[in-house]
């Protein structure tokens, strides 16, 4: 006898912004800004994209000293190794979009800790991290960080000793960074894929460190920038 | 121990006089439109974020490439461009420069992705890629299809 399958429940209303962006998309369209295919195509793509082939890269580096030695010195080559390709992939073919074909993998040591913000935009390295949280694209933390990122790290819980040296890397239009962190202890003798789940999209930006029994990021609240500064650089 | 940031080198790039003001079709979704988060709670459902997230990247990008076509994203652009086509175009970086600008003026109270929406469609409409008239219209018909069931 078949069991009973419960449907999983679903939102039964059409908003108004989900009308608002199929409107907005269409009118596009209609109006030859970019083509009903070419937007298909590239939903298809992003749909691929997350956090794991980033995940398993830190994961490998993690047990094998020559591939981690790759992924610091060529991290589009080591890219490869976990399915991402920067430079023939889909749906483009020749490239990633945009002009973020370079990838750099940032290695923390015991008294270097990186973590990763896009102060003009929220640039992200996309293929190989998915999308970007929200609060990396707040005016907040991609100002303050900058300026302040060891009490910006620690209100991510993050609380470095003072002898740590803090790194702030900036994305910028020609490349894209991930962070290697520090493997913690109590991982000897983990597979790569027990590796990869504490491997966290926070940890792969910089803003928390892996910890066994840790799989899933902090959710925060997202603040607005006090003194909102004009663009002029 | 310092810190020390890698900066990003400057683009010379600054924002052009975008008319800010508030566009009354955007207003009037934003006190009324029932975001994902509400939603979601309401019907029990845990994907955090709405169905329509990806296509509205999507079309960010998309109108980033724009008359390029998207397969053409890396090649270089300033070159490729012609006059005629300036108009049809809305760079990823202003885009994101307007709408830090636009959630900090109207749609703070928003949440995201929400607010993106919002400040891409105040965007388009400000750069005249779509008119606010135009826009309401096919919302009605959107409306209508979607809700036939």
């Amino acid at each position: 006898m078949a069991e009973k399958h419960k449907p999983a429940p679903m939102v039964d209303e059409v908003s108004d912004f989900e009308i608002l962006e199929v409107a907005v998309r269409e009118l596009a369209i209609e109006k030859g800004l970019f083509s009903a295919d070419d937007h298909r195509r590239w939903t298809e793509y992003m749909n691929t994209l997350g956090p794991a082939p980033a995940a398993h890269l830190v994961a490998k580096a993690w047990l094998d000293p020559e591939f981690k030695k790759l992924a610091v010195e060529d991290g589009v080559k080591a890219s490869l190794e976990v399915g991402i390709d920067w430079i023939n992939s889909m749906p483009t073919n020749f490239g990633t979009p945009s002009d973020y074909c370079n990838l750099r993998v940032l290695e923390d040591t015991p008294k270097l800790k990186h973590v990763v913000v896009c102060t003009l935009c929220s640039c992200y390295p996309r293929p190989i991290l998915g999308q970007s949280p929200e609060w990396y694209r707040t005016p907040n933390y991609r100002r303050r960080l900058v300026r302040w990122p060891r009490q910006v790290l620690a209100e991510f819980g993050l609380q470095l000793p003072a002898d740590v040296e803090i790194r702030v890397e900036d994305s910028n239009q020609k490349s894209r960074f991930v962070v290697l962190p520090v493997r913690p202890e109590g991982t000897e003798g983990w597979s790569e894929d027990q590796l990869a789940e504490i491997a966290t999209r926070d940890c792969l930006i910089g803003v928390a460190l892996p910890k066994p029994g840790v799989t899933a990021n902090a959710k925060l609240p997202v603040h607005p920038a006090v003194n909102p500064v004009d663009h002029d650089h | 121990m310092t810190n020390s940031v890698n900066k990003a080198p400057d683009t010379g790039q600054t924002l052009p006089d975008l008319d800010t003001s508030p566009i009354e079709l955007l207003e009037k979704i934003k006190r009324e439109g029932r975001a994902w988060d509400e939603l979601s709670e309401q019907y029990g459902v845990d994907n955090p974020d709405p169905p329509w997230r990806l296509s509205l990247e999507s079309t960010c990008d998309a109108l980033n490439g724009g008359y390029w076509n998207i397969s053409a994203l890396c090649e270089t652009k300033e070159d490729d461009r012609k006059p005629e086509d300036e108009d049809r175009k809305l760079d990823a970086l202003e885009r994101r420069q307007e709408e830090d600008e636009l959630v900090n003026q109207h749609y703070a109270d928003i949440p995201f992705p929400e607010r993106q929406l919002l400040s891409l469609a105040h965007s388009m409409i400000r750069h005249g890629l779509i008119d606010e008239d135009d826009l309401a219209k096919h919302m009605k018909v959107v409306e209508k299809r979607l809700n036939m069931v």
